[in-house]
């Protein structure tokens, strides 16, 4: 037990940092996004002048910012479901029904990584964006356009990041079923709406 | 055998398992024991494809407008407005509290983000006035509900992007229905009065008060004009709308009210960010699930099935309405709408219901839904927020509850109700 427990406790400490910098991150996304479309009304409508880029770089950042922050959202129990029945049965054969809802989730995030790393690797990821470009010279006098991979891998990092959290959730819920959950870290719950 | 997904995809769901997963997990199976291994690949390109979306985008930024309201107490104001012009009547607070949610409506769109700004100051308010604490809540509650109705709201973006809905016509198409639900339930204030003991009329603000109580509201009560206005005038989309919304409440809040704070932003934009992450990532899903549910021609079936009960489209919109109260009383509105309109809105636009009929039809029954138990996200918050339990507060609303039912009613029996505005508008002929 006192392995499991270890290996519980190590795993949510490294996940509590991860979502902790991508938290971070999603958040600067957020205010970034927002600055880029202000802009791009500014320059529609103030100084005639619509820009190519904002568009596709707010999405581009929407989705990291999904990718980043949706992992911190499952980990609190963020994630909308329907706990009647969980909330119903006995203790034990809720950890167990738990257990196995936990199981399939991870199963369907485990073929999404593999499929979004094809994907990300394969004909779709070497196409390029069409606004976007990075500079490749230190001095930006040559620029490139950046990949469609780039903003693909967003949802590959979060399936990843998800994986993470959830193999956490099923080792605490082996913890809690052998009667050891006083013994767990503390993940804060958060009560979060929808769009609602 | 494809079919059989959305039965599956039930079971997953009553069996507890979150709908993210339920969306994808019921299909990819079916399509793996059918051989189909090749289009669970189309599956992931569907959920990619869905999340990336410039329209979709509204949604983070209307919720970080809300956020950013809520921290700038930009609330307050709206509650001095209201309580200047309605203040005076017997049940005064009462009133204030749906007015104030009617205000509040138009800026945020999210009734968790109502309940939490004006609950957390109107209950304590209502109970030192002489009001038992359950009404308070039950009236913070039932009111709340007004925001995803009232434009802007997060749930018409959601129903407009998954089935291809003009965004501005369901928001302008919310507003009559929204208007209603809060007069009624100040209708029900009134006739209840006498029963619930409210609190006896008091002195009429004069018009030098109300008029500052305006000028001091006017920043807030200007943001769902310059959303509608510049949207409906062609000045930006309902995205550029929603960015727009969000500079406007930072700006209030940080230069001309001075109730933010900068070291407040990282908490504001989490909260959003957080939010937005899970729906955006469910939205996806759902296009994965629309077209599978298109592939396995099961709005064909269950059109038939439907059909088969009654050829009568009022019928069956009564009948709709009743599976979409129950559907409502498990599963809060975002979801709902993602799962059930693809596979309902087709059929009753095919029977000739206006699909932006449909559209409010199901969103305002689905929001109400937020105040039915067990699974009622608008009595969570609220017991969080006033104290009480979720039970004492559900049963305190049922005459609010039976208010919005009728509403409900007349919204789908009288289409103008809905139609009226976008058909001014030019969105409905």
């Amino acid at each position: 037990m006192g392995a499991l427990l270890g290996l519980t406790n190590g795993l949510g400490v490294v996940n509590a940092a991860l979502l902790t910098f991508g938290r971070r991150l999603g958040a600067g996304m957020v205010a970034v996004m927002v600055i880029v479309i202000l802009l791009q009304v500014f320059f529609r409508y103030v100084l005639g002048n619509a820009l190519a880029w904002p568009e596709e770089s707010a999405r581009f950042l929407m989705l990291w910012m999904t990718g980043l922050m949706a992992p911190t959202a499952f980990r609190r129990g963020g994630f909308v479901s329907i706990e009647m029945l969980t909330r119903l049965l006995p203790t034990g054969a809720s950890a167990i029904l738990s257990l196995l809802l936990l199981g399939l989730s991870l199963v369907v995030m485990i073929v999404g990584l593999q499929i979004g790393w094809s994907e990300v690797t394969g004909l779709g990821g070497r196409f390029a964006t069409d606004s976007l470009h990075y500079p490749t010279s230190l001095d930006f006098s040559t620029w490139d356009k950046v990949p469609k991979r780039w903003m693909m891998l967003s949802l590959v990092v979060g399936l990843g990041l998800l994986i993470s959290v959830c193999v956490e959730l099923i080792l605490r819920s082996l913890v809690t079923l052998a009667g050891h959950a006083n013994r767990l870290i503390e993940i804060p719950f958060a009560v979060m709406g929808g769009a609602e | 055998m494809l079919s059989f997904f959305l039965p599956l995809f039930l079971v997953f769901l009553l069996l507890g398992l979150p709908v993210f997963f339920g969306l994808i997990a019921a299909p990819a199976i079916l399509l793996w024991l059918n051989g189909q291994e090749r289009d669970i690949v189309l599956l992931y390109r569907n959920v990619y494809n869905g999340m990336d979306s410039f329209p979709l985008m509204a949604i983070p930024f209307f919720m970080l407008a809300g956020e950013v309201m809520n921290r700038s107490n930009i609330t307050m104001r709206l509650v001095e407005f209201s309580q200047a012009m309605m203040g005076h009547l017997r049940g005064g607070l009462a009133h204030v509290n749906v007015l104030s949610s009617m205000l509040f409506a138009g800026l945020s769109g999210s009734a968790v983000a109502d309940v939490s700004a004006l609950g957390s100051m109107l209950i304590p308010a209502m109970e030192k006035q002489g009001y038992t604490r359950s009404f308070a809540a039950a009236i913070t509650a039932a009111s709340s509900i007004i925001g995803p109705i009232i434009p802007p709201s997060g749930i018409m973006i959601i129903y407009a992007y998954v089935m291809g809905e003009s965004v501005a016509a369901l928001f302008l198409a919310g507003i009559v229905p929204g208007i209603l639900i809060g007069g009624g339930l100040m209708l029900t204030i009134h006739l209840l009065a006498d029963r619930y003991n409210l609190p006896a009329r008091t002195q009429r603000a004069t018009w030098g008060q109300r008029g500052q109580a305006s000028v001091k509201a006017i920043w807030p009560l200007l943001t769902p004009v310059i959303i509608l206005g510049g949207i409906l005038g062609g000045v930006f989309t309902p995205t550029e709308a929603a960015a727009v919304a969000v500079g406007y409440a930072t700006f209030i809040g940080l230069f001309v009210m001075r109730t933010l704070k900068l070291r407040d932003m990282p908490e504001v934009l989490t909260n959003a960010g957080m939010t937005s992450a899970v729906v955006l990532l469910l939205v996806g899903a759902a296009m994965a699930f629309k077209t599978v549910a298109s592939l396995s021609h099961t709005p064909e079936l269950l059109a038939s099935i439907i059909l088969g009960l009654s050829d009568n489209p009022l019928i069956l919109l009564f009948l709709i309405n009743l599976l979409l109260f129950v559907v409502g009383m498990f599963l809060d509105a975002g979801p709902a709408i993602i799962i059930l309109g693809p596979i309902l809105g087709p059929i009753f636009t095919s029977l000739g219901v206006d699909s932006v009929h449909f559209a409010i039809i199901m969103a305002v029954n689905l929001t109400v839904g937020l105040l039915t138990p067990p699974m009622g996200l608008v009595l969570f918050v609220t017991s969080s927020v006033s104290g009480l339990r979720v039970e004492t507060i559900a049963k305190a609303t049922l005459p609010f509850l039976a208010v919005e039912v009728l509403v409900i009613f007349m919204i789908t029996f009288i289409p103008a109700i809905s139609l009226t505005v976008p058909r001014l508008f030019g969105f409905v002929h």
